[in-house]
């Protein structure tokens, strides 16, 4: 399982049930990232995509599902009990502080930073890409 | 009985005043129904834990059904008899946002404002002119009604994650959100405890923005005196407080600076020169007048 999650400055994911924050060019990339494979996610995450390609695969158990080496993204579900049985994580900083009630668990014991990338968000200045590998 | 039925009806005309003037300062689309907030009780409020906010009846917002809007407007309360600002509201949109860099906002003095410094504090100074409506929401610079004196804590790590988090939705799905934002002052405190923040996404009825919190206005490792806005570091003691000349009025019981003209017009038998604290003036029962603010 490759896991996907959008941070705060302070490693927050959600506030009141809800995402932080949301941006179109960063849904883009996660679908990159996912190429070739499904995308897991929840049916709340399904939501953000208006007309999600045949690769977005929604469940409400969907880390159960989930094969070796595909990508599941969690906003609504906890990733840190799934980071076990993780092969790679890929964490989308926005770079900006929100609310929030549920946080990461950060810093990444035991993880290398493979790769690190920056890119402008459609409403987000600076979007920054981290994947980390065991 | 007419005298009676007289001070009622001025009554009921200073009430439609004051709610008329919260139709006013519509920047969209005319005036808004706004409806008045309720204040929040600040002894229902939990004591600061280290945590910068706490969620209020359940995280759970308190617009009306009839408050839903798609036309974006900003309304700021008129100040108080004692200088301080009230509740502001707005339903941001893209159109409300700022198109131009902000301008200075150090002219204006906010209630209770003190200019100190401690080195515990991030940029050394306690005191923010914190904006209740940011600017990155409404564009607002130096609009009185719309700045309190707030704790460096309390705009960078309390209020500003939730302005962000409704700047971002709002620029990112160009809907709307309700935004309210209300001090919560203890009696004539000239500095709020804290802010009550109620936001709303209108398009999506709250599926991406839904909060309602309660914000405290402190700063770790500092005491404030909110009556008056002085300060000292946590574990020191209180430093004297300066003597200042008031002149009282032993009858109305309000107390003015020596230059105000309600002092220069009092009665001389109501008349007394005093040279005192602030703070011993109020616990004596004495309020400040609302047109010199001492």
């Amino acid at each position: 399982m490759r896991i996907a999650v959008c941070i705060d400055s302070r490693g927050g994911m959600l506030f009141n049930r809800r995402r932080q924050s949301q941006d179109r060019l960063l849904r883009q990339d996660l679908l990159s990232e996912a190429a070739g494979g499904p995308l897991w996610m929840s049916p709340y995450s399904r939501e953000q995509f208006s007309d999600p390609p045949e690769m977005v695969r929604a469940a409400e158990d969907f880390p159960r599902r989930a094969g070796p080496g595909e990508m599941c993204f969690f906003e609504d579900l906890d990733p840190a009990l799934w980071l076990a049985e993780a092969e790679e994580v890929v964490l989308y900083h926005w770079n900006r502080t929100y609310p929030s009630d549920r946080r990461f668990p950060l810093p990444l014991a035991g993880w290398t930073l493979a790769r690190r990338e920056e890119f402008p968000g459609s409403s987000h200045e600076k979007i920054t890409k981290e994947v980390y590998r065991r | 009985m007419k005298k009676r039925n007289r001070a009622l009806l001025s009554l009921v005309l200073l009430l439609a005043l004051l709610a008329g003037l919260w139709y006013l300062r519509s920047a969209q689309g005319g005036p808004q129904p706004v409806r008045p907030p309720a204040a929040v009780d600040l002894e229902s409020i939990p004591p600061f834990s280290g945590e910068p906010y706490v969620a209020l009846a359940d995280n759970v917002p308190s617009f009306l059904p009839g408050e839903m809007t798609t036309s974006s407007y900003e309304v700021y309360s008129p100040l108080d008899g004692l200088g301080r600002c009230g509740a502001a509201s707005a339903c941001v949109g893209v159109d409300l946002m700022p198109t131009e860099e902000r301008e200075s906002i150090g002219q204006v003095k906010p209630s209770g404002w003190q200019t100190v410094k401690y080195d515990c504090v991030d940029g050394k100074y306690l005191y923010n002119r914190c904006h209740l409506i940011g600017f990155q929401l409404t564009g607002e610079n130096a609009n009185k009604q719309n700045l309190i004196t707030g704790t460096r804590y309390m705009n960078v790590d309390g209020m500003l994650p939730f302005e962000n988090m409704v700047a971002d939705y709002v620029k990112e799905t160009e809907n709307h959100v309700l935004y309210r934002v209300i001090p919560v002052y203890s009696g004539d405190d000239l500095v709020a405890g804290g802010v009550q923040i109620e936001a709303l996404s209108v398009e999506d009825k709250g599926q991406g923005v839904s909060f309602n919190v309660y914000v405290y206005n402190v700063q770790p490792g500092v005491e404030i005196d909110y009556a008056t806005g002085e300060s000292w570091l946590e574990g020191e003691s209180r430093p004297e407080a300066p003597e200042t000349a008031y002149v009282l009025n032993t009858s109305s019981k309000k107390f003015h600076l020596p230059a105000c003209s309600g002092a220069s017009s009092m009665k001389k038998e109501n008349r007394e020169e005093y040279s005192g604290s602030r703070e011993s003036l109020i616990e004596q029962g004495y309020k400040p007048c609302g047109t010199c603010n001492p």
